[in-house]
């Protein structure tokens, strides 16, 4: 099969995971032909390919002008990444418009055979038809490989919409706890249900996949990087509001108490998926507060 | 006015084009262009001290715990917070397992093709194509890069983001178990570490007209300062010049004064220099020449060699690459004395919210990254500022691909061989676009 790995705007991050594959490596790069992937190989000119890996997201014309070429020359488009099936953390930057970040940052230098910048920070199923999608900041390496084996055998892998809670294996422990808590403040107690303890943790919100390795095995809260749950995106769950009331019902204390103590709302509940466009169009409970508050700084 | 563009550059971390423009009166000035500018240091503002390793770590996949690291400690500075010693074990364990296998990555993927097979169709030159001719060579290869993949899983909690680190401390420290399964790999890969070491070495001495005529510019090197040693992170910076001779240290906090960031006309990768020194090398180069060592016996042991082939201070480019396999060699050593340290039970209490501001810079991969934040009393980022080795870096890159352009297109060889050879010199200082345009 001809492949392609594509990155527009990522940290990598994604392409390291794809190396560290072990003997599955081997296998993909032994029986396939990667045609098109300038982090390994030197070929400049995007040929026709039967399966093309995109990771990153649409930030200029130069990413968009790619992602377009990708989906007329691939017969098959995949979504690696949660940067490229949810925004990702760069999806914080559609508080600002790119013409305001670019101007903070450079004045009003002019620059040649610059790319313009989008309007609206979108996923990549919002530009091309996308095939399949494996989120993930990265999607683990089990993951992929499993992800990658099915993609081969010409299936489309679905996206596994649960939630990390469905994978975590923590213990309940008695409420009410103090919080909400912040774990720079109160290093948490390991085994024991973060979001119980009174600690922001994005777990009942997320998607599974990842065997919730970060709340198990490490006691560290759930940041969402796998992005929102198959539930998290219907229209009648507010993320934040969800977020708020389960802290509230840990810790005892009214809402309003805990909503004003999360005093970082897009950091801590949309890191991952602010330019998700089925959370920013919803009211109440959609990002667009946020999109205004970011770009008044 | 004739120009020459090569778009994108491969084999390389993140997406950058040349672009060399010869004038009317046949100047030659490269341009190396990396668009893509992501905002970090403005989403970052408002951001709780919870959420700002995360977050930053998505910077780059690839210096993902330098990123962390470096924002760490100039919180903990600004807030008055002290890490206990067994945290900072941890987060060192990650660092030296991430450079290890960052510059493994840089040499097998990126730069050993360009070394085994100078002539060759460029097509070929790539670890696909050499997988397809010989498998094993690849698998050794990447052997090492997988070693400091398994070290950076253990230490970090995950390989490419890890989590175990935060403000004031860490989550977790390594179990018995886990030091000892690691302490055997790290003994399994060292006769495969000095093999490649010698391999590189061959393959430079095979390619002295590369070595000698690609990205040799003598230039003012800045890195933190061991004693005698490669140290990654520091409070000490000293920046010495092309004849070796110290010019200036500074105290980190005092580093922030001391760095006039500008504008390019064609990137957003926006140029570092220090104030009174000018442009300054940095990354592995610079690291040995402001150190004169490594202070660990395997890489002192082979660093006599390199210097008494190439000269100290080294200003080849492509020296670079011993230079990295040395620095790997370091990595093993320090890697095994923090996995064989007894540990202790602190791994650090929390951060008290107070104001402050305050600057962190650790050594990574490629060179010196600086953080300088502002936090307020409410335990929110006020401001964040970065500045990425690419950043200091780029006018040598840019000044050795106009030399190199001047002198490649005024030969018979033409277009194609200055294409090749002008992304040979970009490899030799392993720029992370990523970081760059952050």
């Amino acid at each position: 099969m001809q492949v392609a790995i594509v990155s527009l705007s990522s940290c990598l991050g994604c392409q390291m995971v794809f190396l560290s594959l072990g003997d599955f490596f081997y296998r993909f790069i032994g029986e396939n032909r990667i045609v098109y992937a300038p982090f390994f190989v030197d070929g400049r000119d995007f040929p026709e390919v039967e399966l093309a890996l995109v990771e990153g997201t649409v930030r200029n014309s130069g990413h968009f002008l790619k992602a377009r070429e990708v989906r007329e020359k691939a017969g098959r488009v995949v979504a690696l990444g949660t940067c490229a099936c949810f925004g990702g953390v760069q999806g914080l930057a559609d508080g600002f418009s790119e013409e305001t970040l670019i101007r903070r940052r450079f004045g009003e230098t002019d620059m040649e055979n610059a790319p313009r910048g989008i309007r609206r920070l979108l996923p990549l199923d919002s530009y091309i038809k996308v095939d399949a999608f494996l989120p993930g900041c990265p999607p683990d390496s089990d993951l992929l490989k499993g992800f990658l084996e099915m993609v081969l055998a010409g299936e489309v892998p679905e996206r596994p919409g649960s939630t990390v809670c469905s994978q975590c294996r923590v213990t309940s422990p008695e409420l009410p706890q103090p919080g909400p808590r912040r774990v720079t403040a109160e290093p948490p107690r390991p085994g024991a249900c973060l979001l119980e303890s009174g600690y922001l943790c994005m777990g009942p919100l997320t998607r599974d996949g990842c065997g919730a390795r970060c709340p198990s095995a490490m006691g560290v809260p759930c940041h969402g990087c796998r992005g929102p749950s198959d539930a998290a995106m219907t229209p009648a769950v507010d993320i934040l509001g969800e977020t708020v009331r389960r802290l509230s019902r840990a810790t005892g204390r009214r809402e309003s108490e805990v909503a004003a103590a999360v005093t970082d709302p897009a950091h801590s509940c949309y890191l991952f998926c602010m330019a998700e466009p089925s959370l920013r169009r919803r009211r109440p409970g959609g990002t667009a507060p946020f999109i205004h508050r970011l770009e008044s700084r | 006015m004739a120009e020459l563009v090569i778009d994108p550059v491969t084999r390389i971390s993140g997406i950058a084009a040349i672009r060399v423009v010869t004038d009317e009166e046949g100047n030659v000035e490269a341009r190396f262009q990396a668009y893509g500018y992501r905002g970090f240091e403005q989403i970052a503002v408002g951001c709780h001290l919870d959420n700002l390793l995360p977050l930053v770590s998505r910077i780059c996949g690839r210096d993902s715990v330098f990123h962390q690291v470096a924002v760490a400690s100039a919180v903990e500075v600004a807030t008055g917070t002290r890490p206990p010693q067994e945290a900072m074990n941890v987060r060192l364990l990650a660092l030296w397992a991430q450079l290890f296998e960052r510059h493994a990555v840089c040499l097998t993927v990126h730069s050993l093709p360009d070394l085994l097979f100078p002539s060759s169709d460029p097509g070929l030159r790539n670890l696909v194509s050499i997988y397809r001719v010989d498998e094993e060579v690849v698998r050794r290869l990447m052997a090492l890069k997988a070693l400091g993949t398994d070290v950076l899983r253990q230490a970090g909690g995950a390989a490419v983001h890890p989590v175990n680190i935060r403000p004031g401390g860490a989550f977790r420290t390594l179990s018995a178990e886990v030091r000892k399964e690691l302490l055997g790999k790290l003994d399994e890969a060292a006769p495969l570490l000095m093999e490649t070491g010698k391999l590189i070495k061959l393959l430079l001495r095979r390619n002295e007209e590369l070595v000698n005529g690609l990205a040799n510019l003598s230039a003012p090197s800045l890195a933190l300062r061991g004693d005698g040693s490669m140290e990654l992170t520091g409070e000490r910076i000293a920046v010495s010049g092309a004849d070796g001779v110290e010019l200036a240290a500074y105290g980190c906090q005092e580093l922030a004064g001391k760095i006039k960031e500008s504008n390019s006309r064609h990137s957003h990768v926006r140029h570092a220099e220090l104030e009174g020194v000018g442009p300054a090398r940095v990354g592995p180069l610079a690291r040995l020449n402001v150190n004169g060592g490594y202070g660990s016996p395997l890489a002192d042991e082979e660093l006599e060699e390199i210097k008494s082939q190439w000269g100290f201070p080294v200003q080849r480019g492509l020296v670079g690459h011993a230079l990295r396999i040395l620095e790997m060699m370091h990595a093993w050593h320090r890697m095994r004395e923090l996995l064989q340290a007894e540990p202790l039970e602190d791994l650090g209490g929390g951060v008290q919210a107070s104001a402050g501001k305050a600057v962190g810079a650790v050594e990574a991969p490629e060179g010196m990254l600086i953080y300088e934040v502002e936090v307020g009393d409410d335990g929110l980022l006020k401001r964040m500022s970065i500045v990425s080795p690419l950043q200091f870096n780029l006018h040598l890159l840019e000044r050795s691909l106009s030399e190199s352009a001047g002198s490649l297109l005024a030969g018979s060889e033409g277009e194609s061989r200055a294409t090749d050879l002008l992304q040979v010199a970009v490899r030799s200082y392993a720029p992370c676009i990523p970081c760059g345009i952050h």
